[in-house]
């Protein structure tokens, strides 16, 4: 059957199978961006600018539902309706990477949709007394607004990712299935528990992976975190 | 092993085409030769670039005497006379015309006469080197074959012809398969892409013709799925190179719907040119090179339908 692009649905968009994991989407969409950038040779001739930059943005679109689990849901039943997905054994496959419970790990493991915003507002206040001990870092300053505006961020502070990270819809654990960086680490890296990240390489391994996977820009979210976490730690 | 032995078994015809002259189908054809005459496969390489022929340079073969020109004006009438044996054991060639203006532009009923002698020729393997450009001819070839392979460089300029190709060979396809003169009229205005009516992709197409006739639209519908081109990327210096492929299988897939198999890529290095310098084929002067095992590996994959996955970038 042959579509229109602008009929295609996401997952013909990024080219992978509905039952593609979070990384699969991930991996996929980091491909298909780079095919459709605008200086792509690969479309040379083929696609007019203005229709690359549509392309693009559907792209984007397609990634940021498919890589959210309660809009992926939701987006799935569309599909359904309009006959484009099968009707699967419901949630069967799908729910094994969800299921175990996780060990020290409050953020954010809620799912349903409609609880989402004052979850959020009451999320901030836990945090300084949460079950592992603080160290003498965890006290940067935590904003109370249940959802800082992340366009206006001035440097990447582990607040700031983690506003972007939220803004983007994306729960740890989704981070941590694409980048595949463990859920602690993630936590330590937004809660700047410096002295429980690992050492600074792999630090600095970490914060690309985590930047491009909530569409941050990966060098300057690197350059940032590492300019405080050296600050931090000379002291 | 034994599955390669049984998908070797029946004659198949291959073309390889690509829209753009110098980006080594002669080359890429005659090595794939070699390689299949080295699986102990009867092979014949014609070389169908009736304007500019040289497949039989780059076989070390030096101007040969009789051509296919003679077989299509008909001073020979069998085409066993325009096969000449190649130094590699099973492997042999017709060579294209070398002076013969009119060769360049055989009418219909010459092409007809050389596909039922080729079909007669004793051989596991028939490649047709292909010549540059979207002319009739070409395509004719290119469609009639059971594998139609393209060649490309990582370059705008090769890529743009290739696309050029893809796009006049299923429209020619389409115009085969249709008996309404409106519809071929509308095909062939289709093919200029600054057409007045709006039609710019095959899907614009489609859904025109469905208009006057649905039930040849769906046709067409079907004969894109089954149109199945082959690439492979020459001239690969870079992983960024190789990832082409696989970007050029996604735009022809949302842009025209179709499925290309990309079947390998060839990676550029000297050994190359200095096997066309000593007008030796690079198979057999330089066998280990990487080029020549980028090659080994597409005829691999010819054999066993398969194509390159993504997780050879990884």
């Amino acid at each position: 059957m042959v579509k229109k692009i602008e009929d295609l649905n996401y997952y013909e968009l990024l080219e992978i199978d509905p039952r593609a994991s979070t990384q699969e989407v991930y991996r996929a969409y980091d491909r298909i961006k780079k095919v459709y950038e605008p200086n792509s040779v690969a479309l040379y001739s083929l696609f007019s600018p203005e229709e690359t930059a549509i392309l693009r943005q559907r792209i984007e679109e397609a990634y940021r539902t498919l890589i959210n689990d309660p809009k992926r849901k939701e987006y799935d039943m569309v599909l359904r309706e309009l006959r484009e997905l099968p009707e699967p054994e419901p949630e069967a496959q799908r729910m094994p990477t969800y299921q175990p419970p996780p060990v020290q790990q409050r953020p954010v493991v809620v799912r349903k949709p409609a609880e989402r915003e004052p979850f959020l507002g009451n999320e901030t206040r836990p945090q300084p007394a949460p079950s592992a001990p603080p160290p003498q870092q965890a006290e940067v300053p935590v904003p109370e607004q249940p959802r800082p505006a992340p366009l206006t961020i001035t440097e990447f502070t582990g607040t700031a990712i983690r506003a972007v990270r939220e803004n983007a819809g994306l729960s740890i654990r989704d981070v941590a299935g694409i980048t595949k960086i463990s859920e602690r680490y993630l936590g330590y890296i937004e809660k700047e528990e410096f002295k429980k990240l690992p050492a600074r390489a792999y630090l600095k391994g970490f914060l690309p992976q985590y930047a491009k996977a909530i569409g941050l820009d990966p060098e300057r979210m690197t350059g940032d975190y590492l300019r405080r976490y050296d600050a931090a730690m000379e002291r | 092993m034994i599955e390669l032995q049984d998908a070797l078994r029946r004659k198949e015809i291959w073309a390889v085409g690509g829209g753009k002259g110098g980006i080594g189908k002669s080359l890429i054809t005659g090595n794939i030769g070699i390689s299949l005459a080295r699986l102990k496969k009867k092979v014949l390489l014609v070389d169908a670039d009736l304007g500019g022929a040289n497949l039989h340079t780059t076989l070390g073969i030096g101007v040969p005497e009789m051509t296919l020109s003679d077989f299509l004006s008909r001073r020979v009438e069998n085409i066993q006379d325009v096969i000449i044996q190649s130094e590699i054991k099973n492997l042999s060639l017709i060579s294209g015309a070398q002076d013969f203006l009119d060769a360049a532009n055989p009418n219909f009923s010459q092409k007809t006469r050389l596909l039922r002698h080729l079909e007669t020729v004793d051989a596991d393997y028939i490649l047709l080197d292909l010549g540059a450009g979207t002319s009739y001819n070409i395509l004719d070839f290119f469609l009639f074959s059971d594998q139609g392979i393209l060649v490309v460089l990582p370059e705008p300029t090769a890529i743009e012809n290739a696309y050029r190709f893809i796009k006049s060979a299923f429209y020619r396809r389409f115009k085969k398969v249709v008996t309404h003169q409106g519809i071929k009229d509308l095909i062939d205005a289709a093919m200029d892409q600054k057409n007045t009516m709006g039609i710019r992709t095959p899907y614009d197409l489609i859904e025109r013709v469905k208009l006057m006739e649905r039930e040849v639209g769906e046709i067409l519908e079907l004969e894109i799925t089954k149109f199945r081109p082959k690439l492979i990327v020459n001239q690969v210096r870079t992983k960024g190179d190789i990832q082409i492929g696989f970007s050029i299988k996604s735009a022809c897939n949302k842009y025209f719907g179709i499925n290309l198999e990309y079947l390998g890529y060839v990676e550029y290095d000297d050994s190359v040119w200095q096997s066309i310098r000593s007008k030796r084929p690079l198979a057999v002067e330089y066998p280990y090179s990487r080029p020549a095992r980028c090659i080994e590996r597409i005829v691999h994959n010819l054999l066993r339908k398969e194509q390159l996955t993504l997780s050879t970038l990884y």
